[in-house]
């Protein structure tokens, strides 16, 4: 359906209905020309620059630029009609207004009326915002930083990479041309957050499944953000364009150089560690200073100006920083007091941060308007004046607001700081006596064990300790999520982080490996390659490792998951903590993951995107495959991409160790385009998640698009957020999530080989629903075909011919290769 | 207490505090009872579920212990990886692999035929799960089902379930005990 032109060209966003009417109302916006319209004051129309956008773009506009609020909600209910909204509320009450608190257990209302079901909506609404907020907001930022320190740049994904910015097509059915072009889609992503928010008032939606519309919107908007962000710092910063072989930068705590003044740069926003760095080379510091990245600005500073293309930054800066570690090493970090100043950016940031680097000496600097830490606001002052501070210690840290300013104060007081703290570092830090003395004080109350998120033994850990066993300290150090919480509760006040850093002490200074740094978006040429055996199934599927460090059982569980699949041939990509978390780990032949596998999009390697905003790179690659290798236009035309995505796309994320709004906002975003996630068990304080039905044939059952028949379908994919209890079960999920109904035979008999084999290895025995993903006796893995078929006879009750070796009865559906499974009546071929 | 009131056998009443202590969800928390009356109680049930997970792994005696409970008839469904501590057992006659989410998704729903297909459940017995999960999918049901009895037979005070024990995660001695006697009463 092609669209009046006017319909999506004015620049202040208003409702798709309203714009319907202005336009009627106002033939003369049809004239080429910039005015505005009479009665609708600010409202800019430049038809000049529409109509040779269409020039430019050989797809007409979709029917949805811009989805509003409710735009996209037809398309919400079907995933919510399917994967039931499941909630498991935190909280039975309600304290969000003076009526309150409201008992809302079981059938109970508040007093405003709302119930248990929408109540949860809500807040999971409000969650999905805040990751939504994080994202479009550290997006606006680096909007306005990079206009202003570099002025506009085309926007260039280079010559491998022509459909350049995925979701800004399908989302908005515009095409940037340059940086400032980024504006207008900042502006859209406001816009809707406001309204999503405002629904949260108390009086305003009541209904769940409309607050997981609302949600999945947020979610929506939240994968545009990210995009934003990483374009911009991508064209900017000349990062890598989709770089299969980005090189190995340096992770870990021990590769920062004690010899040499540390800084830190911890957060997600990379101005003001970037500034460090090009002062750094600027002034031939690096014989002196080491700067390593905690969280995503780790690794975006990895990746500046690693493409060698055109850059206002010099050359090659990436890889001279180092990726100290994930969020989740923060703590360990402190405690073990490796650095000598830390600058701070956005997001994720323990908002303690302040008094753990005061209590060892090492000055803070704020950076980013988002925290601020109560510190003074220094922007305007001399960059000497403020060094003189910090290095005196008058002051514990500074808000710098200006990038350059805070990166070369953090530079010069990192240098002229190391020799005066040298003396208070080794006093944070036990001796071989204070270690035993503070042993000694543990009484075995076990109060710590109360509250520690893992569940770790501690009082056995200091028991086995006294007995000169440090191995529980040192086996548990990875799985200890730093949260102090025990701390906090011990009667006896034992710093018990601080024996874990006595601990290993040897541990974090042989911390030292290797980790591909974040290579960008997929290229064209690569999607090229795997979308038939994508869609067909004979890639088994992308798996897509994205998020936090709040692993259930410590950070080798990462490495564990990546690695199975890259083994079994899947297509694994892999994004922020859960990228560098992987890198900490060797094969026998002492290669990390990294340098185990190629980096390209493809079966059997394993990509680092980048951090969390490249996320969005993961949503690009599966729109990608939709339109260029299927033909689908991708331009407002956001549910068929996500209709093509669920039924054709075998994709599966795991967010392992997620904990964050954020992580609420991707993989909300990432289930509207129609990709299922896992997460570990402590997201069921995420409190909602979407899970179908097996046992309801009427749920899955999809248009075949050729003749607009109605199809049966096997439950494929059976959930779009799936909390896993192990490692083994999130694994053996991500294989079943793989599959769907376009995979031809060979492609399911291969999906399905992988899922038995998993079960079989780490289950003992063949999953229980297997049959339920069996059309044609061709589908049956090889290995278990003769022990299958039997079992399809004597358990299921199918019938067979086994001379023929065919299925007489028992399937749900014939296999089909030319099976066309859509959830979108328009999307129907044949005219009746 | 005087003496005389003092319950016979283990003590599954005490420390009712829920093992992750901050998990206070409402007005409505778990009360504590003795081994004894839980057993009465799943013997009772018609439609008795036992859920057991991967936690099982870390004290392997509990498979020992949970297949004694599906010999008297309760299925079991086996949560995570859990299914292969009964493989490696040898038992497999009533137990289901299936996840705990899948599974307490259906579990909210009245219209479920259950593992067997034979009709919902009318009791669910929590075992050996990690337990802010394993308390997040009792919340589910405390709220969005109620008609199913939420038993917990961990060694945590489980504070969305209907009946649990006081947390005996310290006391390892005493929770087998507790098992045994909820065995026994079963059995009677
Ligand atoms: S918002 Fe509604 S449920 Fe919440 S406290 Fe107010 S009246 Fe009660
Ligand atoms: S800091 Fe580590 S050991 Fe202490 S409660 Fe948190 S996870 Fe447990
Ligand atoms: S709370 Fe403190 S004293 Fe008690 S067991 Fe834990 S470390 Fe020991």
């Amino acid at each position: 359906m092609r669209y009046p032109k006017v319909f999506y060209v004015f620049s202040a966003n208003r409702s798709r209905i309203y714009q319907r009417k202005r336009r009627l109302k106002n033939p003369m916006a049809t004239s080429k020309g910039s005015f505005t319209v009479e009665d609708m004051k600010n409202v800019q129309i430049n038809i000049g620059a529409v109509i040779k956008e269409e020039e430019e773009w050989d797809q007409p506009m979709g029917p949805y630029p811009k989805p509003n609020v409710a735009t996209l909600r037809d398309w919400d209910f079907k995933i919510c009609n399917r994967y039931k909204i499941m909630y498991s509320p935190a909280d039975d009450t309600c304290t969000l207004c003076t009526y309150g608190p409201c008992d809302l257990t079981g059938d109970k209302k508040g007093a405003c009326g709302i119930n248990m079901a929408a109540a949860c909506g809500k807040i999971v609404l409000v969650a999905v915002l805040m990751g939504t907020c994080a994202h479009t907001a550290h997006g606006r930022h680096l909007y306005h930083w990079c206009l202003d320190k570099f002025g506009d740049m085309k926007f260039d994904m280079g010559s491998e990479i022509l459909v350049n910015a995925p979701l800004t097509r399908t989302i908005l059915g515009t095409k940037p041309k340059t940086l400032k072009d980024f504006g207008e889609a900042l502006e859209y992503c406001e816009e809707q957050i406001v309204q999503l928010l405002a629904a949260t008032h108390t009086g305003q939606e009541g209904y769940y499944m409309d607050f997981e519309s609302k949600s999945l919107h947020g979610g929506m908007i939240d994968s545009l953000g990210k995009e934003i962000c990483d374009m911009l710092q991508i064209v900017a910063y000349d990062m890598p364009r989709g770089a299969a072989d980005a090189p190995l930068v340096e992770i870990g705590m021990g590769t920062l150089d004690q010899n040499k003044a540390v800084l830190i740069a911890y957060g997600h926003n990379l101005a003001a560690g970037a500034e460090a760095m090009i002062y750094t080379e600027n002034n031939n510091l690096w014989e002196k200073v080491d700067i390593g990245g905690v969280c995503c600005t780790a690794i975006d500073l990895t990746r500046i100006t690693e493409a060698g293309g055109q850059s206002k930054v010099p050359a090659n800066l990436g890889p001279k920083a180092k990726v100290a570690g994930a969020m989740g090493w923060w703590r360990k970090m402190v405690r073990a007091g490796i650095m000598d100043a830390v600058i701070v950016d956005e997001q994720c940031v323990f908002c303690d941060v302040l008094e753990d680097c005061q209590q060892r000496h090492i000055p803070v600097i704020a950076s980013n308007d988002k925290i601020m830490l109560g510190l003074p606001d220094r922007t305007n002052d001399s960059a000497d004046a403020i060094v003189e501070d910090l290095v005196s210690f008058k002051m514990p840290g500074v808000a710098i607001l200006d990038p350059v300013k805070a990166g070369e104060v953090a530079i010069r007081t990192a240098v002229a700081v190391k020799p005066k703290r040298a003396q208070f570092k080794k006093e944070s830090v036990f001796d071989e006596q204070q270690f035993k003395d503070t042993l000694a004080k543990c009484t075995q109350c076990n109060q710590c064990a109360f509250v520690c998120p893992p569940h770790i033994r501690i009082s056995e850990m200091i028991a086995e300790a006294i007995k000169g066993n440090l191995e529980p300290f040192s086996t548990t150090y990875e799985i200890c999520v730093g949260c102090q919480r025990c701390e906090q509760t011990c009667p006896q006040d034992i710093p018990i982080l601080k024996l874990y850093e006595y601990a290993n002490r040897e541990y974090v200074k042989n911390q030292k490996f290797k980790m591909r740094a974040g290579r960008g978006p997929v290229l064209d040429t690569e999607i090229r390659r795997v979308g038939a055996p994508l869609v067909l199934g004979q890639i088994p599927g992308v798996i897509a490792l994205v998020g936090c460090s709040n692993y259930p059982n410590g950070t080798k569980e990462c490495y564990d998951i990546a690695k199975e699949f890259v083994d079994r041939g899947y297509i694994v990509v892999a994004t922020g903590c859960m990228a560098m978390d992987m890198s900490l780990y060797k094969d026998a032949d002492g290669k990390t993951i990294w340098e185990q596998y190629g980096g390209a999009f493809d079966g059997r390697n394993i990509c680092n995107i980048g951090s969390c905003v490249a996320n969005a790179h993961i949503h690009g690659a599966a729109i990608k495959v939709a339109t260029i290798f299927a033909h689908r236009n991708e331009r407002a035309n956001y549910d068929d991409i996500a209709d093509y995505i669920m039924s054709k796309v075998g994709a599966c994320g795991v967010a392992w160790g997620a904990y964050s709004q954020k992580a609420a906002s991707i993989a909300t975003g990432v289930n509207r385009l129609g990709i299922p996630v896992v997460v570990q068990p402590s997201s069921i304080i995420y409190r909602r998640t979407f899970m179908g039905r097996t046992d309801k044939p009427e749920d899955w059952m999809v248009i075949d698009a050729r003749d607009g028949k109605m199809q049966q379908i096997e439950p494929a994919p059976e959930a779009m957020l799936y909390i896993a209890e192990t490692k083994e079960e999130a694994m053996l999920e991500m294989a079943k999530l793989c599959f769907r109904p376009s995979d031809n035979t060979q492609g399911r008999s291969i999906k399905l080989t992988h899922y038995c084999d998993i079960s079989m290895k780490y289950f003992g025995k063949l999953p229980d629903d297997w049959h339920l993903f069996v059309r044609d006796v061709k589908d049956l893995p090889l290995t278990f075909q003769q022990q299958m078929m039997k079992e399809l006879e004597e358990k299921h009750g199918w019938k067979i011919d086994w001379k023929a070796k065919k299925f007489i009865s028992g399937p749900l559906r014939p296999a089909d290769v030319s099976f066309d499974p859509t959830n979108l009546p328009r999307k129907i071929r044949a005219k009746k | 207490m005087a003496a005389e009131a003092k319950p016979k056998g283990v003590d599954t009443t005490k420390n009712p505090i829920p093992f992750e202590m901050a998990q206070i969800p409402g007005p409505e928390m778990a009360k504590t009872y003795m081994p004894k009356v839980i057993g009465a109680i799943i013997k009772k049930s018609k439609r008795p579920l036992l859920v057991v997970g991967a936690e099982l792994f870390d004290d392997p005696v509990m498979f020992d212990k949970m297949i004694e409970i599906g010999k008297m008839g309760v299925p079991i469904a086996a949560t995570a990886h859990s299914v292969k501590g009964f493989v490696e057992r040898g038992y497999l006659n009533n137990v289901y692999q299936i996840g705990l989410h899948p599974l307490t998704n259906n579990l909210r729903f009245s219209d479920w035929m259950g593992l067997d297909g034979q009709g919902q459940y009318d009791t669910v017995i929590f075992m050996g799960i990690f337990y802010k999960f394993a308390n997040g999918m009792l919340s589910t049901l405390k709220n969005f089902n109620r008609d199913i009895r939420r038993i917990s037979i961990d060694r945590y005070y489980h504070v969305n379930a209907n009946m649990t024990f006081g947390n005996m995660a310290f006391t390892p001695d005493d929770y087998h005990a507790a098992i045994d006697e909820l065995i026994a009463a079963m059995k009677k």
